[in-house]
């Protein structure tokens, strides 16, 4: 019984905690790595609210299209006319055939604005169209 | 100035290392705690393309729902009072015929927000297909 005491006194158990480090910073150039910035800034918008809003998986394929309440278009922070919009969106859908176009427009706006853009990416075929909403409760 | 003090044996620089793990923690949850997720979201439609002969289908074939210029809903040229109305309108012509699309016709004039939710209710619903169009008065 005696000995058996002894025995673990001597070997202190120890988390090892010098690896720690490692496993932190890894865990932080993992983030840093996965992580996508905002580009743009863009307009401010109320986005419209529906039941059947999906998340987007592929967040690094996205492109965003702001229309503001006054029908501005705005891309890549730049005010745009719809003529200009399908020329901009032809180059991108040549660079990244998988591109996905974000619609974020203000559900005031009026739906002529919304078809000229529609209209537009048609045109440059920029095919895969998302109308940005919010979940509605 | 004959003598000089014997110098002593240089110490052996060395970097704390044992904070790092605090550090690199510290850092990973001000990072967590400032980030704002800015998932993006929305209602996915894919476009027809651009084509020189337009496909015909037959008007039995197609769920018309339009949107005058002041918002109101049409289905089928007769009004809707509201949108549950317009789901079980949709969703009977559906039962009938799995094979129907929707065509969502909506005034230039008409808030976009009308539209959202008429696309909605059809993506609600499990329809085969859907066609945007839009109505210009001058035509």
């Amino acid at each position: 019984m005696a000995r058996r005491k002894q025995r673990r006194k001597e070997g202190k158990v120890a988390i090892p905690t010098a690896s720690m480090s490692d496993i932190a910073f890894l865990l932080l150039i993992f983030f840093m790595v996965s992580t996508t910035f905002r580009k743009e800034v863009g307009l401010k918008v109320i986005l419209p609210e529906a039941r059947a809003t999906e998340k987007l998986t592929r967040t690094r394929d996205i492109s965003h299209v702001y229309i503001g309440k006054d029908g501005k278009i705005s891309v890549d922070d730049k005010i745009v006319s719809p003529d200009i919009l399908k020329i901009a969106y032809a180059r991108k859908v040549e660079e990244k055939p998988e591109l996905i176009v974000s619609i974020k427009a203000d559900k005031n706006v009026k739906y002529d604005y919304i078809d000229k853009v529609i209209e537009a990416l048609r045109e440059a075929k920029a095919l895969r169209v998302v109308f940005a909403t919010n979940y509605k409760k | 100035m004959g003598v000089l003090p014997k110098r002593k044996p240089p110490e052996e620089a060395e970097i704390p290392t044992a904070s790092m793990a605090d550090i690199a923690f510290l850092l990973i949850i001000f990072f967590m705690v400032t980030t704002v997720f800015a998932r993006d979201k929305g209602l996915k439609m894919l476009l027809p393309e651009k084509q020189s002969e337009t496909v015909k289908i037959k008007s039995k074939k197609i769920i018309d729902i339009s949107i005058n210029d002041a918002g109101q809903i049409f289905f089928n040229d007769t009004p809707v009072q509201n949108q549950m109305e317009l789901k079980q309108k949709i969703e009977e012509e559906i039962k009938k015929d799995p094979k129907k699309i929707v065509l969502i016709k909506t005034n230039v004039e008409a808030p976009y927000n009308r539209m959202i939710e008429v696309l909605d209710i059809v993506k609600q619903l499990k329809v085969k297909a859907v066609a945007l169009k839009s109505i210009r008065p001058e035509g």
